[in-house]
């Protein structure tokens, strides 16, 4: 292994590890208010993408290039799309389950996860074939001995944080952000304070959708290319990711995100039998971090009344 | 007081939450076949009491004795095998259930699991049947007639207060040494509470010298029930005697009495 | 009768022939089933999707068909009987169709994988996301066995579920010190870690998957058309007697185990833990009982559809499939093995006879389980409370 495949396998890492962040965090958001698990997550951000898709080719045919331009239309229409369909999820589908068991606002989700995937693949124009994404970024790069350092990586990571960091100011600094660590914290009380329980769960299901149609754009941006099952397995490994770090904490999720993505790497670089099984090694690593601590790494803050 | 009347003894027992003491270091006993009442306000740890007790909290630091057994961090299948039986402040009956399931949970630890008898002894599983059904029949009955006939309906289908009388059914059925009852009385009118527990009285009767644990903010249910009151503030015992002495106590007439 | 124990009973029609109404609907629903196999265009299955629909909305109001339901459950062994009979009649009647018998197996087997999810989370509450994994187990393993030894094919099915419920006991740690999401995940975790590790690996025929051999069980050779009675049959009535066979006996055993004490402890520790707890319930015996159990018999049915298709691949086990068993049991109604057959019915057999839903299949059920948690979230034959057995002699 020469150095620069290593430096390789890292920047890969990095950005696997954003994007697994930012869905986490998703995830972490969701728990957070209304302790569900929202498992439509992975195919609300594959649904991100192929909006982004869409709307490239619409601009396309209207005839604008400025690339700077067209990012910029699709990130936004992206974001707004996907945090409408977010709230609209919370909204007929998972607030109307708010008492079932777990269990079955897990399942609803799921379903309702499937439903997108298959509404991408059965209407979008040939929506079973794998898309070319468009290349938004300047597609420069710095070679450093015989390794490249491309320049939208560096951008894509950048804003992969960014984004993260602006979610968390708002969640630490904001009223909007006071409001939700309230409903957080203590559903009832947030309500007899005035705070309206029912706009904040859809606030908090928009903000985190609207995060992981920017990872779905960011995902096609990297690997230039989309198609509709990617979500799902971005679920599973978003959801081990919020759950190794321990729902309900931010940086659990971010921890959760990275360290998944190093398994991987690790299990790509490390293992005898070459990268075939380095999903396998990751969620078998997943599963015993889960047997060792039940709770995750930063555990969640909860206690069961008696 | 003597050691072998003693039933139920705890020593130093402690229980901290993070930076919350919620016991703090409580010495308690309990004798055999006595009725005490645990007075105190809200938060004042009788629940958490209970809880330590009955193996739902790790306590910090302490002992726990029961009879000859050593119950100081012992898991809650421990403490049932002992023979410590409870209610809930907030019912837990399940209820999907039917009346005599729940009722057979307060059974289940003279209940035979075993795979051959369950699957394939059908006739003498059915034999012993009979005889809980029987059982959990009369119970009922002493506590309300009318509820020994809906044996068989789910008990979300039944009000509050059968459900509270259903809950201490469950606990007596077990055959326990000792009854922790927390607020039995609790959604109920006097007169209700009153019949309540004179109810549970007439089947401790019938059942030798069972000790009962009362938590009860009635004053007057307290005097009418009890051979002895502890009152609890702030996780510690701040005092102990007959209702009478209690009752003398400054800090209880002030706290209970005063507006009484 | 001293004490007639009330609602249950005081609704049996007292009528001379309390049990006619049973008979008819049992018969209804025998015809209807038999008549769907049958059917051929898809306006045909259309008309009989329709009737059966209006009749399981109407069933609760018509007192004919609502008291049908009552003389099932006064007359559960009688009944239980005579649905084997008309299961045995159907595969007489389709003697010669490959194709039905064929898709009346592949519902048995799945049943029967159900019942081992039924136990697990519609009896004790533990979540499995991994049912088409442990399936996947007892495939590979006939599979694997079926090719490389000279085992007795019925040691094979046992093997498989064997496996099935020994892997699963890798997860037994951390599915009993998780609760809630926490247990999903490590679920889920391990059904997409079987399929790309069955997908990668050569040992166990990577992507493009196994075949097996013909088997004989006792001496019957299942891949061989029978000669009973001089009449020309099919040889995948093998396979559905097989089918029949297992889920009629699993149907004895799970009725037991839920009307007995072992089924009340599973259901309260399903309800409620701490109670549970308090009354000497032990928690962690219940949970591992019921998983390995529900592991073990998803297992056995694993192999033995194994060696009806001769053929196993891992991309029959994906989560996606995995999903598909877990929405016939809350279709069905968790926790009442007799949902199974309605719920496998819609799920499995009617986008095999409508070809025209068939390419929108995973969005129709997603929708119909999405309404059903929405609207109905008991499922189709809500459980309904125990009954022990003797109650009417109480």
């Amino acid at each position: 292994m020469d150095i620069a495949q290593l430096g390789q396998y890292v920047v890969n890492g990095m950005m696997l590890g954003i994007i697994y962040a930012m869905v986490a965090v998703g995830f972490t958001l969701f728990f957070g208010v209304l302790d569900v698990i929202k498992f439509s997550h992975g195919d609300v951000l594959m649904l991100g993408a192929f909006t982004g898709y869409a709307v490239y080719l619409g601009l396309g045919a209207l005839g604008i290039e400025a690339s700077w331009l067209q990012l910029a239309l699709v990130v936004i229409a992206s974001v707004l799309a996907m945090a409408g369909v977010g709230a609209l999820i919370a909204r007929f589908v998972v607030l109307p389950l708010r008492g079932a068991p777990a269990f079955n606002t897990l399942l609803i989700t799921l379903m309702t996860g499937m439903v997108l995937r298959e509404c991408v693949r059965l209407f979008f124009p040939a929506g079973s074939n794998p898309k070319p994404f468009p290349r938004l970024l300047p597609d420069t790069q710095w070679a450093f001995d015989g390794f490249a350092l491309r320049l939208d990586s560096v951008l894509l990571f950048a804003a992969g944080c960014a984004a993260i960091a602006g979610v968390h100011l708002l969640i630490n600094h904001t009223r909007l952000g006071l409001a939700i660590r309230a409903v957080a914290q203590d559903s009832e009380t947030a309500r007899v304070m005035g705070i309206g329980f029912e706009s904040i769960v859809l606030l908090t299901f928009a903000l985190g959708s609207g995060l992981a149609a920017l990872a779905g754009v960011m995902n096609g941006l990297y690997y230039n290319e989309i198609n509709f099952g990617m979500g799902l397995l971005l679920a599973v490994i978003g959801f081990s990711a919020a759950i190794v770090g321990g729902l309900g904490s931010i940086y659990g999720a971010i921890l959760g995100g990275f360290l998944f993505a190093a398994l991987q790497t690790l299990g790509a670089v490390a293992l005898p039998f070459g990268s075939a099984y380095k999903d396998v090694f990751a969620f078998a690593v997943v599963i015993l971090i889960i047997a060792i601590k039940p709770t995750g790494l930063i555990a969640e803050r909860s206690s069961e009344r008696v | 007081m003597n050691d072998a009347t003693i039933l139920l003894r705890a020593r130093g027992l402690t229980m901290r939450f993070g930076g919350v003491v919620a016991l703090n270091e409580l010495d308690l006993d309990v004798q055999r076949g006595e009725v005490l009442g645990l007075l105190g306000p809200n938060g004042s740890g009788k629940t958490t009491f209970f809880n330590v007790i009955t193996g739902l909290y790790a306590p910090s630091a302490g002992q726990v004795r029961f009879a000859d057994t050593d119950l100081f961090r012992a898991s809650p299948q421990q403490v049932c095998r002992a023979g410590i039986a409870r209610t809930f402040q907030r019912s837990r009956l399940c209820l999907p259930l039917s009346v005599f399931d729940n009722l057979m949970l307060g059974c289940h630890i003279h209940l035979d699991h075993g795979l051959l008898f369950n699957l394939l002894r059908r006739r003498r599983f059915e034999a012993e049947l009979t005889r809980l059904q029987r059982r959990a029949r009369e119970l009922l009955a002493t506590f309300s007639p009318a509820l020994a006939d809906r044996l068989y309906q789910p008990v979300g289908a039944i009000s509050m207060i059968d459900r509270r009388r259903i809950e201490v059914c469950r606990a007596l059925i077990s055959d326990p040494r000792l009854l922790l009852l927390d607020e039995p009385s609790a959604g109920m009118t006097h007169d209700e509470a009153d019949e309540l527990l004179a109810d549970v009285l007439r089947v401790r009767a019938g059942l030798g010298e069972l000790a009962i644990v009362l938590i009860e903010h009635e004053m007057g249910l307290i005097e009418r029930v009890t051979d002895r009151c502890v009152v609890f503030n702030y996780g510690r015992k701040i005092c102990e005697g007959s209702y009478r002495t209690i009752a003398a106590d400054p800090w209880v007439q002030e706290a209970y009495l005063g507006q009484g | 009768m001293a004490a007639v124990p009330n609602d249950l009973l005081t609704v049996v029609p007292r009528g001379a022939r309390p049990w006619l109404p049973g008979v008819l609907g049992l018969a209804v629903v025998a015809v209807l089933l038999g008549a769907f196999f049958y059917a051929e265009s898809e306006w045909e299955v259309g008309v009989l999707l329709a009737i059966a629909a209006a009749l399981g909305l109407a069933a609760p109001r018509v007192p004919l068909l609502a008291s049908a339901e009552t003389a099932w459950r006064a007359r559960p062994r009688l009944f239980a009987w005579l649905a084997l009979l008309a299961a045995l009649g159907l595969i007489g009647l389709f003697r010669e169709e490959h194709l039905a018998l064929l898709m009346l197996a592949t519902a048995l087997f799945h049943i029967a994988a159900c019942m081992g999810l039924n136990v697990q989370f519609g009896y004790c509450g533990v979540v499995n996301f991994a049912g088409a994994a442990f399936f996947g187990i007892g495939c590979y393993t006939a599979a694997m066995l079926a090719g490389h030894a000279a085992l007795p094919t019925a040691l094979i099915f046992v093997l498989g579920g064997a496996c099935a419920a020994l892997i699963g006991c890798v997860l037994l740690v951390p599915v009993l010190r998780t609760r809630g999401h926490y247990a999903a995940l490590v679920t889920l975790a391990f059904g997409v870690l079987f399929r790309s590790f069955m997908e990668v690996n050569d040992t166990f025929g990577g992507p493009q998957g196994v075949k097996l051999p013909d088997m004989t069980l006792f001496g019957w050779a299942l891949a061989m058309p029978p000669e009973w009675f001089g009449l020309d049959w099919s040889f995948y009535v093998n396979y559905a007697l097989l089918g029949l066979a297992l889920v009629a006996g699993l149907f004895v055993l799970l009725s037991r185990l839920e009307r007995s004490w072992i089924g009340l402890a599973l259901d309260v520790v399903r309800l409620d833990e701490t109670a549970a707890a308090t009354f000497g319930v032990q928690l962690t015996r219940w949970k591992i009982f019921a998983f390995v159990l529900g592991n073990f018999l998803m297992g056995v049915a694993g192999a033995m559809y194994a060696v009806m298709i001769a053929f196993v691949a891992p991309s029959s086990f994906t989560l996606g499939d995995s999903l598909i068993l877990v929405s016939i049991v809350v279709l069905g109604g968790v926790g009442n093995q007799w949902g199974l057959l309605p719920a496998v019915v819609i799920v499995m057999l009617v986008p095999e006879k409508l070809q025209f839903i068939q390419e929108y299949r995973f969005l129709l059920y997603g929708l119909l389980v999405i309404a059903i948690l929405l609207f109905k979230p008991d499922g189709l034959l809500p459980r309904r409370l125990r009954r022990y057995g003797t109650e009417e002699a109480a």
